[in-house]
C-alpha cells in the first residue's frame, strides 16, 4: 500500500505561511500596472480608426507583460519554496485594513504565466477586430492586467476589487462585439457572476472582522485565524456559490453556453482560457486554504458535484448543434475533473487539478480560437450546414483534430496527464470510503468515453464527408493562415510539452500544494478525532443539506 | 561500445522523428512537400529502416541470452507519488519489435506503389510512421501506464488512417466507430490500471502480480475487488484485439486503404490486445476464473468471426473477420495459461494474414482500373472471378496465404493453431471442439475467398450486377466516377515483391514452433520449451493433429466442391433450408443493428433530453422564465408530456442516490 502525506495533527497556533519571501523588484505591481497603462495610453495612439497601428501596439504591450511575467518567474521564484514569493506590501488605507499586497506561490504562479501568455495569443487572434478597435484594445489591455491582479493579490478585499473590476471589460466585450444575442448574453453574464460576488464581500468581511481587533484581509492573517467550525461553514457555502458560477459548476452555469455563444473569438479565449481559472483558483485559495475544516466537510459534494458536470455537460454538449455551445459545454465538463481534484485531499490529486486548469487553458483557448476562425470562413455555427470543409480546408482540419484530440485527453498532451494525476489521486487516497471512490472513479470515467463522442462526431460533421454544396456556393473557404497557425502552435507547445513531461509544469507548483494538501489533510484527521463526535455526526449533513430538494417534489408532481 | 538493448528507445524514436519533420513540414509547406513523394517515403523508409536493423541487433543479442534491460526515469512527481517511464527489452519485446518492424517496412514498400496516385501520398507515410513509432513504444514500455499512453497513441493513429479517404461517409463513421469501441474498452482499461495502483502502489507487471498476491493474503484486498480489476484490465485487450462483443468497430475499420488493414488491423495493433495479456502473465495466472473467461470469451470470437466470414461477399470485410476469428484463437491460448502458444500464433498469423490483405490490396487495385474507385464495386467478390490468369504472384500468394491459415503442415499456421488447440483440449475439451470447429470453417471460408476471387471466369463487365450492388448500398450508379474500362493487370514491383517476401516466413516460420523442438518456446520461456520437448509424444501429437489437418481438409473440400467444381449448391443446400441461421450469419449476428438501436441511438435521444432539461428547466428556473411560460400555458403543454420532470428526476435523483448511497453505507470520508 503507498503510504501518502500524512502530516503531523494541525495546531492553529502555530503560524502557518508566515515566512514571506519578499520581492527584490516589484514585478508583479509591475505587471499589473504595466498593462493597465498601455491601455490608459491606447487613445493616444494615432490610427486611422480600423485598427492597424493600435493593434501592433496593443500586441507590444501584451508581449511585454508577459515577458514581464516570464522575468518575474526567472527571477524572483523559487519553485521549490511552497510559501508566498514575489511578495510587495503596501499599507494602502490602514483604517480599513487595505493593504496593497502582491505575492505569488505556486497556485498563482502557473495562472499568471496563462494569463499574460494566452492574453498576448488573444491580442494576435484579435487581429481582423476593425469595429471600434481602440476600444476593444484597450479593455483587452485593461483585462489582461486586472486578471494577473486576480490571481496575484494576496488580500482578500483586494482580490474582491480585482474580481469585480474584471468584469466590466468583459461585459463591454460581450456587449459590443458579441453575436445576435449578445446583449442578452452580456446581461445575464454580468447578473450571474456580479449577483455571486456579493457572497465574497460578504465572506471577506466576515473573515478580516474575525476576532476582533483591526480588520486585516491579507491571506496570511486569514490563514492563521481560528475559524469555528459553523463560521467556517457558512463562509464556505457562500464562496462556493460565488466561485460555482465563474467555474461553473452545474446547475450554476448557464450564463457560460450564452456568454460563450456570443463571444468573438479573442474574447472567447479569454473566457475560456482564463476567467474560467478564476473560479478553480478561488476555490483553492479560499475554500481549501483558509476554511479546510469546512473542505474536510464539503469535499463529497465537490466530488460529486464534478461527476455530475463531467457527465451532464457532456451530454448537453454532445446534443448541441451550435458549435460555440458545444465547445462552451465541453468546458463546463472539463471543469468537473477540477472539482474532483479539489475534494481529492490527495496532493496528487490537486496537483492534477491545477494541472486541468493550465492545460484547459491552453486546449479551451486554442478550440475556441478555432471556432472563430472556422466562423470567419463558413459564416454559419450550425453543424447541420457544414459538412466537408476538410478537402478545401486541409490545414484547418488537421489543426482542429490536433486540439480536438488534446482536448480529448490523448496521451502526449497536457489533459490526459492532469485527468490521469486527478484519477489516480483520487482513487488512491484513504480520504475517502472504498465505495464512494469506486462509483465516482467509475461514473466520471464514463466522461472518457462521452469525450470523444461528441468531439470526434464534431469533427465528422465539420470536415468529413462530401462537401455541403450550399455552403460552397456561397462561402470562399480558404485554409488557414500563417498567423492563425502560428496561434495554434503556440499553444501546443506548452500543450505538448507538458504532455511529454509533466514536470516542466508541476514542478513550479507542487511545494505549495503538498503544502495545501497537508494543511487539509492534518484539518480532516482533526475532525476525525474522537473528541469531536458532534462534528463526526454532521460530516456528511452539508452534502445531504445541500443536496437539490427538487427530486422530492417533482416525485410528488409527476 | 553500447548494446543494442541500451539503444533500443531510439526504435520508437527514430519513425516518430520522421514522422514529426514531415508533419510539420507538411503544416507550413504544404504543397511543395506533396510534390516531393519520393524523397519523403525514402527518408521515412529509412527512418523506419534503422529502427528494423536496430530491432534485429536486439533479437539477435536476446536470442543469443543476453539479459533483460531496463531504464526508467521519473515522469511525473507528486507527494510521494512518482511514476517512472523508461523502456524494457525482453525476448517478448525482442519477437514483436522484429515482426512489427518488418511488416511496417514491407507496408512502406507495398503502399508506394498502392497509393501512387492518391493524392493523400505523404500524410499517408507520415501517419504509417507514426503509427510504427506507437506500435513499438508499446512494445518496449516498461509499465501498464506507459502501455495505455502508447495504446491510445496507436488507437489514435488507427482513428487517423481509417478516416485517411476523409470525403467518404463510411470512412467517417468508421474511423469513429473504431475510435468510441476502443475507448470503451480503454475505460475499463484505465479504471483497471488505477485500481491495481490503488491495491498495489505499482504499474509494473511484475510489480502488480507480486503486489496483488501479498495483498490478497494480507486481507488488504478482498478477492473478489482483485478479481474485477483483472477483469477491468481485460476490457482493453478485448476492444483492442477485438473480442466479442467488442470487435464491431474492426470490419468497419476496413474503410481504410488496405495497406493499413494489413498492418494496423491485421497483423500489429490488433495484436496489442494480446500482446498486453501475454505481458499481464504473472497477473492473470493467479486467477484460474480470470483464465476461464478470456478462455470463453476467445472462443466465442473465434466462432463468431469464423461464421459471419462464411457469408460475406466484400473481400475485405471476409478477410476482416478471418483477423477477428484468428485474435479469438489467440485469446484462447491466452485463457489457457498457454502465452507462448498464442504469441506464437500471433507472429504466424501477422505473416500470413499482412500477406493475404495486401494481396487483396492488389486485387482491389486491379478491380479498380476496371470497375472505378469504388468500394462497393471494387471490394466484391461477385465481380471478381478467373484473376489468377491476370494476377499470378498475387494469386500464388493468395493461395499461400489460405494454406496456411487452414492449418494444412508444414505451413506455418498448422504449427501454431495446432498448438493452441492442444493446449486447449487439454484445458477446456468443451472449447476445444469450438475451436476444431472453427478450424474446419476457416478452412472452407478461405478458400471461398480464394475461388471467388481468382478462379472461374470474370464477372467484372457484369452491368447489372454491378447497378444490383449499388442499388442493394443505397448508392446511385451516377458516375462520378467514370468507368476506366481498363483491363486486369498484375500489379507493379513495388507492391508484389513486399508479397513475394512475406511469402516465404509464411511458409517457414511455422517450423520454428514444432512442438519437440519450439525455437520459439525456448526464447520466450525456456523451461516451457523443454518441459514441452520432454513431454512430447508422437503418440499424443498425432491424432490431435491428424483430426485438425482432416477437418481443415473436409473444409477444403466443400469449398472445392461448390466454388470450383460447382458439384454442389450451397445456396441451395443450407442458405434456403435454414434460413434464420443464413440471417443471422449473414447480418453478423445482429450485433451491429443491436449496437446502433441500444447505444448511438439510445445516447443521442438521452443527450438530447439533456439538453432540454438544461435548456428548459435549469435555464428555465434562473431566467423566470419558466414561471411565465408555465402560466402562459406553453410550458404546460411541456410538462404534461412528463419528459421535463422525467429527465430532471433522472439528473438530480442519480445525485440524490449518490449522497443516499453514502449515507447508509457510511461516510466517504474514511
Amino acid at each position: 500500500m503507498l503510504e501518502f502525506a500524512v502530516s503531523a495533527p494541525f495546531d492553529p497556533a502555530a503560524p502557518l505561511l508566515a515566512e514571506q519571501v519578499n520581492a527584490n523588484f516589484p514585478w508583479l505591481s509591475l505587471s499589473i500596472f504595466f498593462p493597465i497603462v498601455g491601455a490608459l495610453l491606447v487613445p493616444f495612439i494615432p490610427d486611422q480608426g480600423d485598427g492597424k497601428q493600435v493593434r501592433w501596439f496593443a500586441l507590444g504591450i501584451a508581449l511585454v507583460t508577459f515577458l514581464i511575467t516570464v522575468a518575474a518567474y526567472l527571477n524572483g521564484y523559487d519553485p521549490s519554496v511552497s510559501e508566498l514569493q514575489l511578495s510587495e506590501r503596501v499599507s494602502w488605507l490602514p483604517d480599513i485594513g487595505l493593504t496593497w499586497a502582491v505575492g505569488a506561490d505556486g497556485l498563482s504562479m502557473p495562472l499568471i504565466l496563462l494569463t499574460s501568455f494566452i492574453t498576448a495569443l488573444a491580442v494576435l487572434a484579435a487581429w481582423p477586430v476593425t469595429f471600434k478597435p481602440k476600444l476593444f484594445f484597450f479593455l483587452i489591455l485593461a483585462m489582461d492586467g486586472g486578471q494577473i491582479a486576480v490571481f496575484a493579490v494576496q488580500d482578500m478585499l483586494l482580490f474582491f476589487l480585482a474580481w469585480e473590476l474584471e468584469l466590466l471589460p468583459v461585459y463591454l466585450l460581450l456587449a459590443i462585439w458579441g453575436g445576435k444575442k449578445r446583449q442578452y448574453a452580456a446581461t445575464k453574464f454580468i447578473i450571474y457572476t456580479a449577483g455571486s460576488s456579493l457572497f465574497i464581500l460578504l465572506a471577506a468581511l466576515a473573515m478580516g472582522f474575525f476576532g476582533g481587533g483591526t480588520p486585516n484581509f491579507e491571506y496570511t492573517v486569514l490563514a492563521q485565524k481560528g475559524f469555528g467550525a459553523g463560521f467556517q461553514l457558512l463562509c464556505y457555502a457562500g464562496l462556493l456559490i460565488a466561485f460555482g458560477v465563474k467555474l461553473p459548476i452545474v446547475p450554476l452555469h448557464t450564463w457560460l453556453p450564452d456568454a460563450h455563444g456570443e463571444a468573438t473569438a479573442p474574447v472567447h479565449m479569454l473566457l475560456a482560457g482564463i476567467l474560467l481559472k478564476m473560479g478553480g483558483y478561488a476555490l483553492m485559495r479560499f475554500n481549501a486554504e483558509l476554511l479546510p475544516e469546512a473542505h474536510a466537510q464539503f469535499a463529497p459534494l465537490l466530488i460529486v458535484l464534478g461527476v455530475v458536470n463531467i457527465i451532464y455537460a457532456a451530454l448537453t454538449s454532445f446534443a448541441q448543434r451550435n458549435l460555440k455551445r458545444k465547445i462552451a459545454y465541453s468546458s463546463i465538463s472539463h471543469m468537473g475533473f477540477v472539482l474532483i481534484g479539489i475534494g481529492s485531499f490527495s496532493a496528487l490529486g490537486t496537483s492534477g487539478a491545477m494541472l486541468q486548469m493550465v492545460s484547459h487553458g491552453l486546449i479551451g483557448a486554442s478550440l475556441f480560437f478555432l471556432v472563430g476562425a472556422t466562423y470567419d470562413r463558413t459564416h454559419t455555427l450550425q453543424l447541420d450546414e457544414m459538412g466537408g470543409i476538410g478537402q478545401k480546408m486541409r490545414i484547418m482540419f488537421a489543426l482542429w483534430t490536433v486540439c480536438a484530440l488534446a482536448s480529448l485527453a490523448l496521451p502526449g498532451m497536457s489533459g490526459f496527464v492532469s485527468e490521469l494525476m486527478i484519477f489516480a489521486g483520487f482513487v488512491t487516497d484513504e480520504a475517502f470510503t472504498l465505495p464512494f471512490r469506486i462509483v465516482i472513479a467509475g461514473l466520471a470515467a464514463i466522461g472518457v468515453i462521452l469525450t470523444p463522442v461528441y468531439l470526434l462526431s464534431m469533427l465528422r460533421e465539420i470536415f468529413f464527408g462530401k462537401e455541403n454544396a450550399e455552403l460552397v456556393s456561397h462561402t470562399k473557404l480558404v485554409d488557414a493562415e500563417p498567423r492563425e497557425v502560428y496561434i495554434i502552435s503556440a499553444l501546443l507547445v506548452p500543450i505538448i510539452g507538458i504532455g511529454l513531461y509533466p514536470r516542466l509544469m508541476t514542478d513550479t507548483y507542487s511545494a505549495s500544494i503538498d503544502a495545501l494538501v497537508k494543511r487539509d489533510v492534518a484539518a480532516m484527521q482533526n475532525l476525525s478525532k474522537p473528541s469531536a463526535p458532534q462534528i463526526r455526526n454532521t460530516k456528511l449533513s452539508p452534502a445531504l443539506i445541500l443536496a437539490p430538494k427538487l427530486p422530492m417534489q417533482q416525485l410528488q408532481g409527476s | 561500445m553500447p548494446s543494442a538493448a541500451d539503444l533500443a528507445w531510439l526504435i520508437p524514436v527514430l519513425p516518430l522523428f520522421g514522422a514529426v519533420a514531415t508533419g510539420l513540414a507538411l503544416i507550413s509547406f504544404n504543397s511543395t512537400i506533396n510534390r516531393l513523394r519520393k524523397p519523403v517515403a525514402v527518408f521515412l523508409l529509412t527512418c523506419v529502416g534503422a529502427a528494423a536493423v536496430l530491432s534485429y541487433a536486439v533479437l539477435a543479442e536476446q536470442l543469443a541470452g543476453a539479459p533483460v534491460v531496463e531504464h526508467l526515469f521519473i515522469w511525473a512527481s507528486a507527494g510521494d507519488f512518482s511514476l517512472p517511464m523508461g523502456y524494457v527489452v525482453d525476448p517478448l519485446g525482442a519477437v514483436m519489435l522484429a515482426l512489427v518492424t518488418t511488416i511496417a517496412l514491407l507496408v512502406m514498400v507495398y503502399s508506394h506503389g498502392y497509393m501512387a496516385h492518391d493524392k493523400g501520398y505523404v500524410r499517408f507515410f507520415t501517419y504509417l510512421a507514426l503509427f510504427s513509432s506507437s506500435m513499438l513504444g508499446l512494445i518496449i514500455s516498461p509499465n501498464l501506464l506507459e502501455i495505455y499512453v502508447f495504446w491510445e497513441l496507436v488507437g489514435m493513429c488507427s482513428y487517423l488512417l481509417v478516416g485517411f479517404w476523409y470525403d467518404r461517409e463510411g470512412a467517417a463513421h468508421a474511423a469513429q466507430k473504431a475510435f468510441v469501441v476502443n475507448r470503451v474498452g480503454d475505460f475499463g482499461l484505465l479504471l483497471g490500471i488505477l485500481g491495481l495502483f490503488w491495491a498495489t502502489g505499482s504499474f509494473d507487471f511484475q510489480g502488480i502480480a507480486d503486489g496483488l498476491a501479498a495483498a490478497i493474503s494480507t486481507g488488504s484486498v478482498p478477492g473478489w475487488a482483485a478479481l474485477l480489476l483483472c477483469l477491468l484490465v481485460f476490457m482493453g485487450p478485448m476492444a483492442k484485439s477485438a473480442q466479442f462483443p467488442l470487435h464491431v468497430w474492426l470490419p468497419d475499420a476496413m474503410e481504410g486503404p488496405t495497406p493499413i488493414s494489413a498492418l494496423i488491423h491485421a497483423a500489429t495493433m490488433v495484436a496489442a490486445g494480446v500482446f498486453l495479456v501475454a505481458r499481464l502473465e504473472p497477473l492473470y495466472s493467479q486467477f484460474p476464473i480470470v483464465g476461464l473467461v478470456i478462455a470463453v470469451v476467445g472462443t466465442i470470437t473465434c466462432f463468431l468471426g469464423a461464421s459471419i466470414a462464411l457469408t460475406q461477399m466484400d473481400l475485405k470485410k471476409g478477410l476482416a473477420y478471418s483477423t477477428v476469428s484468428q485474435l479469438g484463437y489467440m485469446m484462447l491460448a491466452m485463457g489457457c495459461g498457454a502465452p507462448v502458444a498464442g504469441m506464437f500464433h500471433l507472429v504466424t498469423h501477422a505473416f500470413f494474414k499482412a500477406m493475404l490483405f495486401l494481396c487483396s490490396g492488389s486485387v482491389i487495385h486491379a478491380m479498380e482500373d476496371v470497375v472505378g474507385h469504388e468500394p462497393i464495386l471494387a471490394q466484391d467478390m461477385r465481380l471478381m472471378g478467373g484473376l489468377r490468369k491476370k494476377m499470378p504472384i498475387t494469386s500464388i500468394t493468395f493461395l499461400i496465404g489460405c494454406i496456411a491459415i487452414s492449418g494444412i503442415p508444414p505451413l506455418a499456421g498448422f504449427w501454431s493453431k495446432d498448438e493452441i488447440l492442444g493446449q486447449a483440449f487439454i484445458s477446456f475439451p468443451l472449447l476445444w471442439f469450438v475451436g476444431f470447429l472453427t478450424a474446419g470453417m476457416t478452412a472452407f471460408y478461405m478458400f471461398r475467398l480464394y475461388f471467388l476471387t481468382f478462379e472461374g471466369e470474370f464477372r467484372g463487365e457484369d452491368k447489372a450486377m454491378q447497378a444490383e450492388l449499388m442499388a442493394a448500398a443505397n448508392k446511385d450508379t451516377d458516375e462520378e466516377h467514370p468507368h476506366h474500362a481498363g483491363v486486369l493487370h498484375e500489379s507493379p514491383w513495388s507492391m508484389t515483391m513486399p508479397l513475394a517476401v512475406l511469402a516465404v516466413p509464411s511458409v517457414l516460420i511455422g517450423l520454428l514452433g514444432t512442438p519437440w523442438n519450439s525455437r520459439f518456446a525456448a526464447l520466450l520461456n525456456p523451461e516451457e520449451a523443454m518441459e514441452m520437448a520432454e513431454k512430447f509424444s508422437w503418440g499424443e501429437f498425432l491424432p490431435l493433429a491428424g483430426a485438425s489437418v482432416a477437418i481443415s481438409a473436409s473444409g477444403i473440400s466443400v469449398a472445392v466442391l461448390a466454388y470450383y467444381l460447382h458439384r454442389i449448391d450451397l445456396s441451395q443446400l443450407i442458405a434456403a433450408r435454414f434460413p434464420t441461421i443464413n440471417a443471422f450469419f449473414a447480418n453478423k449476428w445482429y450485433l451491429d443493428a443491436i449496437n446502433e438501436r441500444l447505444f448511438v441511438r439510445g445516447s443521442r435521444k438521452l443527450a438530447r433530453e439533456v439538453l432540454e432539461v438544461d435548456a428548459k428547466v435549469v435555464d428555465g428556473v434562473v431566467n423566470l422564465t419558466g414561471l411565465l411560460t408555465l402560466g402562459s400555458g406553453e410550458g404546460l403543454k411541456y410538462f404534461e408530456t412528463g419528459r421535463a420532470q422525467f429527465y430532471a428526476l433522472i439528473v438530480f435523483g442519480g445525485v440524490i442516490a449518490l449522497v443516499m448511497l453514502f449515507g447508509v453505507l457510511g461516510n466517504p470520508l474514511a
